[in-house]
């Protein structure tokens, strides 16, 4: 097995030559070199496992209360201990980190992509098209999180679906606003002029040249996104605009009865609270090591 | 050496002198403690702050709380009082009222000034209660409903106030003894009516010193308050503080003495349980309540059936035990305040539907009832909630909860609570929804007016028509005899509660005023409007 | 230069405008008027004409595109109006409010560069080893703890273990110094070090860009501190991504930081925009949204001036 890097060129070289090497060795390769980031990377999948798999994993319904048992320790019956109403707090987090990962990724990839396709794309195109995108883009950014989060809720109601859509927008003009900074630096390169002199066509240039050197940023801000996204929610719940009662997410569950039992029954807040920091951290520890894995400019040796 | 005899009682002597005067300094201190010392600031934070600063066009307590001590009203409920249902004299001095119970004649206190030098007299006492019962056009009165009972006001001399009603009305003395009806100078009312909503200009015990938007608002001792000796405190500073945990913080840091509103069972814990004995807690229950509202327009809810069955199900008592522990609700009470004059005793409330001590009896009544009315089995409807934690959240989850009991499924949805009274409520949008009830002081006509029919009630959010209540409501208001009144109010809450169950009563609220020890001449009542003038109030060394 | 000076300065006034537009239609499409609020609210004795008498004199039942065309008129003149819900001019609202969270901001954004520069140089030129693993882990701990939390704990901690609150009013700097800083120190901490993260990360990687160039590879030789010295230049070009990212960030610490405000209780613009949105003060609302705007557009403006300085070959585009 070679240890020696090869550089990647071209974005469509991966597919082929990787599916060679077993996928097993790539995983082993990258924990060996980067330890930090296997270890993100594998608190990510248990997240996702556990999100999967919750119905199994919990050992109670989340929503059932049980006023006989309230505020109770952690114990054997229940390992977290309860809240407030007697509701098992490990199963709350547990079906909480279902919510988790559905609002992170959707809003995470849907802002990721959709800005950085905007951001590309008017890099790209330059001009008046750059000019009038940009404005737009500047309009969303100048546009405070809160009142656009506040304004969808209000409008739409509350909801997983209403806080995710609250979420990505301003996500849209950030991403896109980083991603044209990077495809900007590229479009300037002499090989780019040389393609579009050679008459290819737009879409190409883009996939071929752009992209994988704007992958490198887009991967950052996918991984950063996850966990900002997390973040927010929790936010918004804590704010009382994300998701409502008696659904079990984290951020809604550090609210309220948490704070001011935090001192006579601290395991309320403390669990939720490291249950999210850890989820963004190893969002964020494996998205900067699979960046330094991938981008091209940064080998080693 | 041997002491002499005589030197054995001269150190008796001087050690039972000393003693003496020990014990007695120590209770010359003791009692010192009891008797009001002048001086000291009052620090106290404000959950919310006022919009403008007439009372008679807000209902907010961010008014009251920092801007009731630069006003008096005519009457005001006894400060000392632990129901705040007794009225006396603030500006009255006395008052007599007409047989036929139409004309309550008051005498007003010579030597009372404006805070801009100038006497008070029975004109202003006029003129401030015109703005409140006949506001002139582009003047909102906020409270101008409860007044419609009031023909007339007269200014017969400079210190006789007269006000004619159309009817005799038991509760009239409280609706004068309202923390909101505060007395303006009627010259300047003449000159502009609004000009109250943006300066403050009163004769009560502090004047103004300022008001920092968003952070705080400062009184000072009045010099030449009618009331001599009073106040004691030197001033007070009232702090505009929105998170409860913030609130609590500053209590416990030692940088607030007290908070009006009330706090919530776990805080109160959590400041004894670090400050011990700096802490005094004064508790009582709270005018406020949460209801539910079922919605008679939407079928299955026009059936008392259902309405019932929904009532039976909720275990009360178990839920005071439970809910009392997390949040601001315990005593299970019928529609008047447990503890005042006009409550039902306990044992009699048992004999209502949904307040009995057999749960298992209840639930399996409910069922009949529900299979009675032909509902389906695993019937489920939407409940709203409003978006507010504290104790909609809580007792939200606990109706979900009983209603499981019985086997109604009920989702629920909770609504911002900006949006709740004009998107939900008032046009209509909903099966069940939370709703909620908030008097400034004990009194049936005010606790109880909403549960008319909604030809006259507009806030009536469960959308009957019940000529009976109506009646039986006007009947209780224009009962001179205070048992005559009782029976009529005890009549009203069974047909609402119980024959047709219209509105379901949750848990009464309870308050909660965790204080620092050294506040002293602050009695708590039931509501958070009164008692706010703070000429009582006193702070230890 | 100067011709990309005045471009730059004419293209903000479209965005303004723009922001202008979304947020009037945007507060009106959302249910709820303010005189319902304030009037009606919960108790029910309020009757329709008094409330319509009040929606008028608000200026409420004109035609939309005239309120927008009386409001924009007013904000050319520089007036503001006035609050809906208090009556109070809107300068005297968010004066006070503005001070301070201006001064967050700005304490917020120093303690966020005075950590990451340094510790994203020290990451990057000591990539892959400890130093670097406790630096990434230091960062990234800030960017993933939820503020409210952090700020719970502070404040709890303060109070436990030394039994201090800080002061609950805020006094301008100039005022009372010791007062000032005691308040607004540790929400600049609990801001700072989140925002620390974002920037020490692009730096890290900006400075791993920069010492991979040739000439500073055949360096080596010389060490550390002479890889620092002839990156210098090259560094300049790097640092664009952390402007931008720190500029953008700064915009947002003006009115964003709802719930820091909450749980320190700050009396600064981001729970002013909350309370003015759930009254539905529209007048407030938008000129809020202006000011924040505003801010972010000049501080764009501003590092877009610098992108131009460092690189100029951006600005023949």
């Amino acid at each position: 097995m070679s240890s020696v890097p090869r550089r990647i060129d071209d974005v469509a070289e991966l597919g082929t030559d990787e599916a060679r090497r077993s996928w097993l060795a790539t995983v082993w390769e990258f924990s060996r070199r980067r330890p930090l980031g296997a270890i993100g990377g594998a608190i990510v999948l248990l997240n996702l496992i556990v999100a999967v798999g919750a119905n199994v994993l919990a050992p109670y319904d989340p929503v059932a209360t049980d006023y006989g048992a309230m505020l109770a320790r952690p114990s054997a019956a229940h390992w977290l201990g309860t809240d407030a109403y007697g509701r098992d707090v490990l199963s709350r987090i547990v079906y909480g980190s279902r919510t988790a990962m559905l609002v992170g990724f959707s809003c995470a990839v849907l802002g990721a992509t959709i800005g950085a396709v905007i951001g590309v794309g008017s890099a790209y195109f330059g001009g008046r098209v750059d000019l009038i995108v940009q404005r737009v883009m500047d309009i969303f950014l100048a546009f405070p999180l809160i009142i656009l989060a506040l304004a969808v809720v209000s409008i739409l109601g509350a909801g997983i679906w209403n806080v995710i859509l609250a979420i990505t927008v301003p996500m849209i003009p950030r991403a896109a606003l980083v991603s044209r900074s990077s495809a900007l630096a590229i479009r300037e390169m002499p090989y780019v002029d040389a393609a579009r002199a050679a008459g290819f066509r737009h879409v190409r240039i883009i996939l071929r040249h752009m992209l994988p050197n704007v992958m490198a940023p887009y991967l950052i801000m996918l991984t950063a996104y996850l966990g900002q996204a997390i973040l927010l929610e929790a936010s918004l719940s804590f704010l009382g605009l994300g998701v409502a009662e008696p659904t079990a997410a984290w951020g809604l569950m550090l609210r309220g009865a948490a704070v001011q039992f935090a001192e006579s029954a601290p395991w309320m807040a403390i669990f939720p609270g490291l249950a999210i920091s850890l989820a963004v951290f190893a969002f964020n520890l494996f998205g900067d090591s699979l960046r330094d894995a991938l981008d091209p400019r940064l080998r080693t040796q | 050496m041997r002491h002499s005899l005589a030197s054995r009682w001269l150190s008796l002597v001087v050690l039972a002198s000393l003693s003496c005067a020990l014990v007695g300094w120590l209770a010359a201190r003791s009692f010192a403690q009891d008797k009001p010392r002048s001086g000291g600031e009052l620090i106290f934070v404000v959950p919310s702050e006022p919009p403008s600063y007439d009372a008679h066009r807000e209902e907010t307590f961010g008014v009251i709380h920092p801007l009731a001590p630069h006003y008096n009203t005519l009457l005001r409920t006894d400060p000392f009082d632990r129901t705040g249902t007794k009225p006396v004299g603030d500006l009255a001095e006395s008052w007599t009222v007409s047989k036929d119970g139409r004309t309550y004649t008051f005498k007003i206190r010579k030597g009372v000034k404006f805070h801009d030098g100038s006497e008070l007299t029975a004109k202003d006492v006029k003129a401030s209660y015109d703005k409140i019962v006949f506001p002139p056009q582009g003047v909102a009165s906020d409270r101008q409903g409860q007044y419609t009972n009031v023909e007339a006001v007269q200014a017969l001399d400079p210190n006789t106030v007269v006000f004619r009603l159309k009817f005799p009305q038991g509760s009239f003395l409280s609706s004068v003894a309202s923390p909101w009806n505060w007395i303006y100078k009627a010259d300047i009312l003449a000159k502009d009516p609004r000009w109250y909503e943006t300066h403050v200009m009163g004769t009560g015990p502090f004047t103004f010193v300022e008001h920092v938007k968003g952070s705080h608002w400062v009184g000072k001792k009045n010099p030449n308050y009618w009331d001599k000796g009073k106040p004691y405190l030197d001033g007070y500073r009232a702090i505009f503080v929105k998170d409860s945990a913030a609130q609590v913080a500053a209590v416990r840091g030692d940088r607030a003495h007290i908070q009006f509103r009330g706090f919530s069972p776990a805080e109160r814990d959590s400041l004894v349980q670090a400050l011990g004995p700096k802490i005094t807690v004064q508790e009582s229950p709270w005018d406020c309540v949460l209801l539910v509202a079922l919605n008679h327009e939407k079928k299955p809810f026009d059936d008392k059936r259902v309405r019932r069955a929904l009532t039976l199900a909720l275990d009360r008592y178990q839920g005071s035990q439970a809910l009392s522990k997390i949040a601001i609700v315990k005593e299970v009470a019928g529609v008047v305040v447990p503890g005042t004059p006009f409550a039902t005793p306990p044992a009699e409330l048992e004999k209502l539907a949904g307040y009995s001590r057999d749960i298992a009896k209840s639930r399996a009544e409910a069922k009949r009832l529900l299979k009675e009315a032909g509902v389906p089995d695993g019937f489920s409807f939407t409940f709203k909630n409003r978006g507010i934690p504290m104790p909609y959240e809580p007792v939200g989850v606990w109706l979900i909860d009983q209603w499981r009991q019985i086997g109604v499924n009920v989702r629920q949805e909770v609504v911002e609570a900006a949006a709740y009274y004009g998107q939900v409520l008032r046009p209509g949008n909903y099966e069940a929804a939370m709703d909620f009830q908030c008097g400034y002081i004990v009194e049936p006509d005010l606790d109880v007016y909403k549960f008319q029919s909604k030809e006259i009630s507009p806030a009536n959010y469960s959308r009957y028509t019940d000529k009976t209540l109506d009646d039986l409501f006007t009947k209780q208001s224009r009962a001179q005899d205070a048992e005559e009144r009782k029976k009529f109010i005890r009549d009203f809450e069974k047909r609402l509660l119980d024959d047709e169950a219209h509105y379901l009563y949750t848990l009464q609220w309870h308050r909660i005023i965790p204080h620092s020890a050294r506040v002293k001449g602050w009695t708590i009542t039931p509501s958070h409007y009164l008692n706010n003038q703070l000429d009582t109030v006193w702070l230890t060394q | 230069m100067t011709k990309y000076v005045v471009k730059r300065l004419l293209l903000m006034i479209p965005t303004l405008v723009g922001v202008a537009v979304l947020v009037f239609f945007l507060m009106r499409v959302v249910p709820g008027d303010v005189v319902e609020l304030r009037f009606a609210g919960e108790s029910s004795f309020a009757s329709k004409e008094n409330l319509d008498k009040e929606r008028a004199r608000l200026g409420l039942d004109k035609p939309l595109w005239k309120q927008f065309v009386d409001w924009m008129g007013g904000i050319a003149r520089l007036d503001f109006g006035v609050s809906m819900w208090t009556g109070a001019p809107i300068i005297e609202e968010i004066r006070l409010r503005f001070a301070l969270s201006l001064q967050l901001a700005i304490m917020s954004t120093l303690i966020a560069v005075l950590l990451a520069i340094p510790l994203g140089v020290l990451a990057a030129l000591k990539q892959d080893t400890w130093v670097d693993y406790a630096v990434r882990i230091f960062s990234i701990a800030g960017l993933a703890t939820p503020s409210f939390w952090l700020g719970i704990v502070f404040i709890l901690m303060l109070l436990i273990v030394f039994k201090w609150l800080p002061p609950m009013v805020y006094t301008p700097f100039w005022v009372n110094p010791v007062q000032n800083l005691a308040q607004l120190i540790w929400p600049a901490l609990a801001v700072g070090y989140r925002y620390s993260a974002v920037a020490m990360r692009m730096t890290r990687s900006a400075m791993l860009e920069v010492l991979r160039e040739d000439y500073i590879r055949t360096a080596r030789a010389k060490g550390l501190w002479e890889k620092l010295i002839l990156s210098r230049h090259a560094l300049k070009n790097a640092m664009l991504p952390v402007l931008t990212v720190i500029a953008l960030e700064f915009a947002f610490l003006m009115g964003g930081l709802v719930v820091t405000e909450q749980v320190f209780n700050l009396n600064g613009l981001g729970l002013l925009f909350v309370e003015s949105v759930a009254h539905r003060d529209y007048t407030l609302t938008q000129a809020l949204v202006l000011l924040v705007a505003a801010v972010f557009i000049f501080v764009n403006f501003l590092v877009e001036l610098a992108y131009a300085w460092i690189d100029p070959r951006i600005k023949f585009r």
